[in-house]
């Protein structure tokens, strides 16, 4: 149901086991990261095809790219940054360069570790992955299209990287919605001003264009699923037609989805663009929802944002 | 193993050496130590023990070799083209613009090449997760990895290594080239992994410490591979940097060789009296 509060990790658990069902190559790889990435059920139901490594990201990545080889499609899921940063030659060289069928998982994500601090924090995975050539990197907003993606990912052949928050999000699609990896979903259309949402944030996104429909701005609102390979005909139409772009993510501005919407609109029809996200900083620690108002990341702060930028 | 049998894959390990030479020739520089530290294991790898299909590279059931210190590709390069995996005129295109020759192996542009390696320390995890899938699908296919012993010092090697103890892959067999020397000298001095044997022990290995350059060793060696039921096995062969040249043998110096045209001439020169000693002994032999 619309609306209905669901817990991401939960539902990520339960499409890997419904992919699971459907194709005996994937196998889940764990370390010591399972439960928290909610594949508890999976390792229960299939206990044969879950390997528990313990705390080795660096070592899991090179295993998983061994296990593609003999055609298995490794399912690896675990705390963002473990599995971006901590181990990122070993995505590039054996997952990227080999371009190996291994889906890479990054779970609480952005400032969903909020209390935990910046050594937990993921706020720079899109921009330090996408530089891998051949990875397609998913950014979910809601408990719909994350089911979705992961059964677009088990389809895809090739690397894949997946982002999971972690406090329950709102429904915001029909299950019938369709998802195309690197194709975005127009939300609502607009005339105004064009609003690029992705991932934990996207029902931010959602609202803030409610709020500001109220103030009497008309928003076309984007829901970038998928952050690499980028929708360019969307992005494109949405320069050459409103050209007035802001992009919102849980994520540094450096190397995000902004910064992937500006590299593209530089090069092919400049537009007037905003990127709201995360400063040149690491972020603070507290209150999940308190550290997305202090980036200016809910509702009533994007509103305020986009106004502002609209009367630049 | 048979007299005939051995001098065979002699001569062919120093035609594999000659290969590398070729291969130096073309692009005027290379990771000569490495490579030819380790022609006696490619030569008994691929012309005795791996299960593989020149013609047919892909074959599913085939064995898996992992050079995991991928600088010493050009010893993998010369074994492939002796073995027929590619055209040996590709060797004369090391060095050059778009080769099929990197100067780390791509698994993309050469048949025969597994792996992506050339950053220390990759290897053992991908023919890790190799042993583990074949376990997955019951085959009977084995995984081989080459190690340097300088690329030791990397800590996920050590990841690797407790993950394939800890999921008994007793078909991935390890061979660790203890040359004894890296970049900057003795590889003990720089940063020592003593007692060797005790620490792959320790991570729950078999472990056997062989001649690296004696190929009935070699063989007869792999052949009794697990070492121990149920555990991986590490092979710690020892061997001599840029073996068959004698200037250049045992001298870190040589670690990358940017060779002079004189150089590979006395290098020519030591593989034709390792053929005269060759033929002598293949006489004596009656063969």
């Amino acid at each position: 149901m619309i609306n209905d509060m669901k817990d991401p990790r939960k539902t990520f658990g339960e499409a890997v086991v419904e992919a699971a069902e459907e194709n005996g190559n994937v196998i889940v790889l764990s370390a010591d990261s399972s439960s928290g990435s909610g594949l508890s059920d999976f390792s229960k139901k299939f206990p044969e095809r879950h390997f528990e490594f313990g705390i080795m990201e660096q070592g899991i990545m090179g295993i998983a790219s061994g296990l593609a080889t003999t055609g298995k499609i490794p399912v690896f899921a675990a705390i963002a940054p473990f599995v971006t940063a901590r181990p990122y030659e070993m995505f590039r060289n054996d997952l990227g360069y080999m371009n190996q069928n291994v889906k890479v998982v990054g779970r609480c994500v952005g400032l969903t570790y909020d209390q935990l601090g910046s050594t937990h924090h993921s706020i720079d995975d899109v921009a330090i992955i996408r530089t891998i050539p051949g990875v397609t990197i998913l950014n979910p907003g809601d408990p719909v299209t994350i089911k979705k993606a992961v059964h677009a990912m088990i389809e895809h052949t090739g690397p894949c990287y997946l982002k999971i928050g972690s406090p329950k999000m709102p429904v915001i699609y029909p299950d019938n919605v369709e998802f195309k990896i690197g194709k975005g979903i127009v939300l609502t259309e607009g005339t105004d001003v064009v609003l690029i949402g992705t991932g934990t944030v996207l029902p931010k996104a959602v609202a803030a264009a409610k709020l500001l429909e109220e103030a009497g701005v008309s928003v076309r609102l984007i829901d970038m699923h998928t952050v690499k390979p980028i929708d360019r005909e969307l992005v494109l139409s949405a320069a050459r037609e409103i050209g007035r772009i802001v992009t919102v993510e849980e994520h540094y501005v450096a190397g995000g989805l902004g910064s992937i919407v500006a590299e593209l609109c530089s090069e092919e029809y400049p537009a007037k663009m905003k990127m709201i996200g995360i400063g040149d900083f690491y972020a603070s620690n507290g209150p999940y929802e308190e550290l997305l108002d202090k980036y200016g990341l809910q509702p009533e702060k994007i509103k305020e944002t986009v106004i502002r930028f609209l009367n630049q | 193993m048979e007299t005939k049998e051995i001098l065979k894959l002699e001569s062919t390990a120093l035609q594999i050496r000659r290969n590398i030479l070729r291969l130096i020739k073309a692009g005027e520089a290379g990771h000569i130590g490495g490579a030819l530290s380790s022609v006696e294991i490619l030569t008994s790898l691929y012309f005795n023990i791996l299960r593989t299909d020149p013609k047919n590279p892909g074959w599913k059931e085939r064995d898996r070799f992992v050079l995991s210190a991928g600088h010493k590709c050009l010893v993998l390069y010369a074994t492939l083209a002796e073995k027929g995996f590619f055209e040996k005129s590709i060797l004369d295109t090391y060095g050059a613009l778009d080769s099929k020759m990197p100067g780390h192996p791509n698994m993309h542009k050469l048949p025969g090449v597994e792996t992506n390696t050339g950053a220390l320390g990759h290897g053992l995890s991908i023919a890790s997760g190799m042993a583990l899938g074949f376990k997955i699908d019951k085959s009977s296919a084995k995984v081989f990895a080459l190690m340097g012993d300088g690329e030791l010092a990397e800590g996920s090697n050590w990841e690797a290594a407790s993950a394939a103890s800890m999921h008994k892959l007793d078909n991935l067999v390890v061979f660790v080239d203890r040359n004894r020397l890296q970049i900057s000298g003795p590889t003990v001095e720089v940063m020592s992994y003593e007692p060797l044997d005790e620490r792959w022990r320790a991570f729950g290995w078999g472990v056997r410490i062989i001649d690296g350059h004696n190929i009935e060793t070699i063989i007869e060696t792999v052949n009794q591979a697990p070492f121990e039921k149920g555990k991986p096995s590490v092979i710690i062969a020892d061997t001599v940097k840029s073996k068959g040249i004698s200037f250049a043998e045992a001298r870190v110096d040589f670690h990358y060789w940017k060779s002079k045209p004189e150089e590979i001439e006395l290098a020519e020169r030591d593989f034709d009296n390792i053929e005269e000693q060759l033929k002598i002994k293949i006489k004596e032999a009656g063969i």
